[in-house]
């Protein structure tokens, strides 16, 4: 009984511990109830209905909206291209941060100002990126065919070719958040003990054998974590969609972000693009399942 | 010897390929916004800049097409948005880190997740709401659901700066006769200060850049935000003058590449917050 008190300490009564939660966590609570998990129930709710343009109401719509889904090819073409991109666009950037991340490690001088350079991409605005590129792009004067040209390569339509076009916006992607995966590896790198990789070379392992047994397993908590964290956001692309391509030619580099925003503002089929945002959620959810769980089974890793 | 050398210039090379590819697409972009309408188009382009051109440049971008009173709207909105998240986020965050209550572990779990939520699935009630209440087209029809955006990552950032502090500190301040709010706002806010930091510079970054959500709520020229703004050169019907594009190009990121030389530390210690733990 003596114990169970003295670990109270004083000033520490029950009472006033639930109205310091209350304090602290609830206006940020009421706020995020309001101005986010309200929103996102209101969506739930306009997934069920349509619009009616003319009368300006909504009419309810039971599943009407997800079996129109189902059934638009649009909506199938944009599913391809966000899962293409996000996966392509994943993967470059997983080898390339990973290797960047590796060479950055050798701690040349003067590294530190260029790794400060790739870092900057990431902080720009989508929309501006898809411009610039657009710039770069271009097929009468850009400086990317030019380049090509001079070498006596092939000059392709980047954005205008419709078998290309999405690897040109994944390539966009990957130049933005490449560094991101860099980041997150290379502070991993800096993180783990030296006397690992000594041991190693002293053991008369080679250095590809160093890198493929020692360093890289080390490493792959890291590596899944940024490829988890970019996937999701990869997923719900949309401003450099906007930037660099809206979503054209055709319908090829149409992402789920792009294709819902277009149906809700542009064609104004609330209904519909609540009901594909919704799929969506439910896709990122599932996502950020996976990523919890990897997260929670680390930290019981490391304890 | 010799292969550890020619080893050694090998990746001096690669360093340097590696800083012209990183530089190059922003030196062809300030290029670009040096020329004129026409000059663009020579490809390779000639490096004989002519002053005047360049002032007429800049100065149609940020005076005539607005670019100044866009860069001040995103300072405005940034600064105060950010603001408030962080007095709504911090004092959430401090409760995830020390205190017992219940649904604690339910609701860290919602908060992390609103920050992985597509925006385009909020976005139409939003707009709702906003033209319900009479902000749309206003800076705090920008703000509020801004706010809304960026608090779970701030406090998700923050949960884990206080994790870092020891728990010891608290208790002493409480045996001492402290309250809670006052071991947050004596002990804690001095010690917490990187957190916040971090934290501000992120949620910065993300308003700074947020442009679905703007671009409906938002349709005067006055009120626009830098992502709006840009996004004006290309929904235009006519087709881009690429020498205001790049000029629009350099002078957004100009202020991104000065914030950059600032943070440059707070980044990695924000992106490796929640991975390297």
């Amino acid at each position: 009984m003596q114990t169970a008190r003295a670990e109270i300490p004083i000033g520490r009564h029950p009472l006033h511990e639930r109205r310091d939660v209350l304090l602290l966590v609830g206006p940020a609570v009421a706020y995020l109830l309001v101005f986010s998990i309200f929103p996102l129930l209101y969506s739930l709710t306009i997934s069920f209905f349509k619009w009616d343009q003319i009368r300006s109401r909504f009419e309810f719509y039971g599943l009407g909206n997800f079996t129109d889904l189902v059934a638009d090819p649009v909506f199938w073409q944009a599913t391809v291209n966000t899962a293409l991109m996000t996966g392509l666009g994943v993967t470059i950037q997983v080898i390339l941060g990973t290797a960047l991340a590796l060479f950055f490690n050798l701690h040349l001088r003067g590294s530190w100002f260029v790794r400060g350079v790739l870092v900057l991409p990431m902080l720009l605005t989508p929309i501006v990126v898809g411009l610039m590129w657009r710039a770069l792009f271009n097929p009468d004067w850009g400086m990317i065919n030019y380049i090509l040209g001079e070498l006596g390569l092939p000059e392709p339509l980047w954005l205008g070719d419709p078998s290309i076009a999405l690897w040109s916006l994944t390539l966009v992607d990957s130049w933005q958040w490449t560094p991101f995966v860099m980041v997150i590896v290379f502070a991993r790198l800096q993180a783990l003990p030296r006397d690992v990789f000594e041991a190693s070379q002293v053991d008369g392992a080679g250095r590809l054998a160093t890198l493929t047994r020692v360093t890289l397993p080390l490493l792959a908590p890291a590596i899944v974590f940024a490829a988890m964290f970019r996937a999701i956001d990869a997923f719900r692309s949309f401003d450099v969609v906007f930037g660099l391509t809206y979503g054209g030619p055709g319908r090829y580099t149409t992402t789920l972000s792009f294709y819902a925003w277009e149906n809700g503002f542009t064609f104004q089929r609330y209904g519909y693009a609540s009901a594909m945002a919704y799929v969506m959620v439910i896709v990122a959810s599932i996502g950020l399942t996976l990523l919890v769980r990897y997260a929670s089974l680390r930290r019981e890793d490391a304890t | 010897m010799i292969a550890r050398r020619l080893e050694r210039a090998l990746a001096y090379v690669t360093l340097v390929i590696i800083a012209i590819i990183g530089f190059a697409p922003f030196v062809i972009l300030l290029i670009l916004s040096f020329k004129t309408r026409l000059g663009v188009l020579e490809v390779p382009p000639t490096l004989d800049f002519d002053p005047a051109v360049i002032i007429k440049n800049y100065s149609d971008v940020i005076f005539d097409r607005g670019f100044l009173r866009y860069t001040i709207n995103s300072m405005i909105v940034t600064s105060v948005a950010v603001g408030i998240a962080i007095i709504l986020g911090t004092p959430t965050a401090y409760a995830f880190s020390r205190l017992k209550f219940r649904g604690r572990d339910r609701w860290a779990t919602t908060i992390l997740s609103l920050r992985f939520m597509p925006p385009v699935a909020v976005a139409i009630p939003i707009l709702l709401m906003m033209r319900t209440i009479g902000l749309d087209n206003t800076y705090p029809g920008l703000i509020v659901p801004y706010v809304a955006f960026t608090l779970p990552l701030t406090i998700w950032i923050l949960i884990g700066f206080f994790d870092e502090i020891p728990r010891e500190l608290d208790d002493a301040a409480l045996v001492d006769g402290c309250t809670r709010i006052g071991v947050l706002r004596r002990v804690m806010l001095p010690l917490v200060r990187p957190g916040v930091i971090v934290a501000a510079i992120f949620g910065a970054i993300f308003i700074w850049n947020e442009f679905l959500v703007g671009l409906y709520l938002i349709n005067s020229q006055t009120l626009k935000t830098i992502p709006l703004g840009a996004a004006g050169l290309i929904s235009a019907q006519r087709p881009i003058d690429w020498n205001v594009a790049a000029t629009v190009g350099i002078v957004t990121i100009i202020p991104i590449f000065l914030f950059s030389l600032f943070i440059q530390r707070y980044i990695v210690r924000g992106i490796t917050a929640g991975a390297v733990r």
